[in-house]
């Protein structure tokens, strides 16, 4: 019994030393959203906060689901999603808990989940949810309130993350191998680097 | 080129675009967002574009100005948003279209709305607001925009001319006029569609209820040349109040009132002796419900008006609608409304009674489908009802494209 147990340790521990980190040049701070409120007469809330820019990088390769689907959450709290920005490998699903005292709507149109989960409100059980079963760029929207926008990026890999507000980035439990490192920084802009992985190694990689 | 041709362009080319499109105009909108001051100052522009086609037997319905039996009509709304801090809100509304005859006029752009919101506190007891902007009264105002609206025109109260006008006693029916096509502008519904007055409005919320009242330069139903304080002074002032509860955030209902002189200066000549404008007023009861729950919204409101007529008395109107809309899928939604006004009589000068109007019903029924967040498609058929009238019933089809930027 002894030698598997040493035998696995060694093994998650050279995993997770297989590291890639660096640093991506994020784009510029976004303004806030302004919230559209002419025709409430009772308005409540002022200036939105910005959400700082930040990249996700992740790992493309060809690896397998995770057995259990995760389950992430997305709030919508203070009329904006919080997150604003989220990454989820494909099957995860997502749930949108209302946090605020007024009805709220997520719907997307993107053509990687098309769904619509109607009005919800805070005590509403279940809370409303959607599985993300297809990789691609989900735009998030609430039918209510018109600023509000969310992004989820699903991915068909469980090696991701998002960046830090300076730019840093750190994907830890890699296996070794030669990849494609992205860093997805908008709509527009995905950036990729090749990358070959030794087992138990640092590499520095950095965008541009 | 052809209005349906062109509306169909315009749709096709959304189609083909499709997620670009949407992803190009949300970046026209950031673009279009501006903050200043370490993010205390943001300022928001946006905008409608309407294309917009009827086609109608008979007498054009509504607020619709036209000769023949179709009309086509594209407008272009810009938006315009400010928040300063947390207790400063401006907003505006400008429109670019041929006005309210598109068959005839030539392009004009007018400023709708201007205003600025003071909210002093943070849980939004108590907030003042000065300028020119929508009335409070009732529940439409906050989706009579394209946008927002199941529909491509407004229920049956904000629209159908009655038989009062705001110019003089009329001719006709015992001092109340029969409205003649050409001169269907003369006339009055009971609220002109979203009545974008000039004055001042405090509003707030106490617990489950809220509360609004504004003084506004001119009546409910008075027409948008009144609405601007410069042209038509503040010497005749409408109050206006409106009381809401909230029992759940699936319900709201509300009581609104109003009092205000609806004449204006055309009609000084033919008033009785020893009287004024300020003496002939509209007055307004309404009572308003909204419901909201999952794919399903539903909205009512009833108003009951009363118009003071020079030589004839008051003459009473009162007029309700129940409207329906549904979510089928993420891009597709459908509405269906049922309007119905009834008039009451008023002395003829012989003694007897006459009915200040004729008695009408309108079923309206809708589909929208939207081609991405901003962009959609709107086919509306009407049917009418309207006693005594030449053609009794009379149909409307309308198609309405529009894109949000």
């Amino acid at each position: 019994m002894k030698p598997f147990i040493a035998l696995l340790l060694a093994s998650t521990l050279a995993h997770a030393d297989t590291v890639i980190e660096g640093h991506v040049e994020l784009p510029k701070a976004k303004a806030a959203p302004v919230i559209a409120k002419r025709y409430e007469i009772v308005t409540k809330g002022g200036v939105l906060s910005t959400n700082p820019p930040a990249a996700i990088v992740y790992l493309e390769g060809g690896f397998a689901k995770p057995a259990v689907p995760p389950v992430r959450q997305i709030v919508q709290k203070d009329l904006v999603f919080q997150p604003s920005l989220l990454a989820v490998q494909t099957g995860t699903r997502v749930e949108f808990p209302n946090r605020d005292d007024t009805y709220h709507n997520v719907f997307s149109f993107s053509p990687a989940k098309r769904f619509d989960l109607g009005r919800h409100r805070p005590e509403d059980t279940p809370v409303p949810s959607q599985v993300f079963d297809k990789a691609g760029l989900i735009t998030l929207r609430c039918d209510i309130h018109e600023h509000m926008r969310g992004i989820i990026l699903v991915l068909d890999t469980p090696h991701f993350t998002i960046s830090g507000t300076d730019g840093s980035f750190k994907l830890a439990g890699l296996p070794a191998g030669t990849y494609k490192l992205k860093v997805w920084l908008d709509s527009r802009t995905t950036l990729e680097k090749s990358v070959t992985l030794i087992s138990g190694h640092t590499t520095q990689l950095n965008f541009p | 080129m052809n209005p349906l041709r062109a509306i169909s362009l315009a749709c096709l080319a959304t189609a083909a675009l499709s997620a670009r499109g949407e992803d190009l105009l949300d970046r026209a909108d950031e673009a279009l967002t501006f903050a200043g001051c370490n993010g205390q100052v943001g300022a928001h522009l946006s905008g409608l574009l309407d294309l917009e086609f009827y086609q109608f037997n008979g007498d054009p319905p509504g607020l619709l100005f036209a000769d023949g039996h179709e009309l086509w009509n594209s407008r272009l709304t810009l938006l315009f948003d400010a928040q300063i801090g947390s207790h400063v809100y401006l907003f505006a509304q400008a429109r670019l279209d041929r006005g309210f005859d598109p068959s005839a006029g030539p392009l004009q752009a007018r400023l709708e709305e201007y205003a600025l919101r003071w909210t002093p506190g943070d849980d939004g007891r108590f907030n003042l607001q000065a300028g020119r902007f929508a009335t409070i009264v009732g529940n439409y105002i906050e989706r009579h925009q394209s946008w927002e609206n199941p529909f491509i025109n407004a229920p049956l109260i904000y629209e159908h001319m009655t038989e009062l006008s705001d110019a003089g006693p009329a001719q006709n029916r015992s001092g109340v006029g029969a409205v003649a096509e050409e001169s269907k502008y003369e006339y009055l519904p009971v609220i002109w569609g979203p009545s974008y007055a000039t004055g001042l409005a405090v509003s707030g919320r106490l617990g489950k209820f809220d509360y609004a009242a504004e003084l506004k330069n001119s009546a409910l139903s008075s027409r948008p040349e009144t609405w601007d304080a410069g042209d038509h002074g503040f010497a005749y002032p409408t109050l206006s109040a409106r009381l809401g509860y909230r029992p759940d955030m699936a319900w709201a209902l509300g009581m609104s009132a109003s009092e205000g002189a609806y004449l204006t200066d055309q009609a000084r000549a033919g008033l009785p002796s020893g009287t004024g404008l300020g003496d002939f007023k509209q007055y307004l009861l309404g009572q308003d419900l909204g419901f909201a729950s999952g794919h399903w919204q539903l909205w009512a409101e009833v108003y009951e008006a009363r118009f003071d007529v020079p030589h004839v008395g008051n003459a009473d109107t009162l007029g309700y609608y129940l409207e329906t809309k549904y979510k089928f899928t993420p891009n597709l939604f459908g509405a269906l409304r049922w309007n119905q006004q009834f008039f009451d009589s008023v002395p003829k000068g012989n003694g007897g009674m006459d009915p200040s109007g004729n008695a009408i019903w309108r079923i309206d029924t809708a589909v929208t489908y939207r081609f991405t967040p901003r962009s959609q498609l709107k086919l509306q058929y009407s049917l009418q009802h309207e006693d005594q009238a030449e053609a009794a019933l009379s149909h409307l089809v309308a198609a309405q494209f529009t894109l949000r930027f």
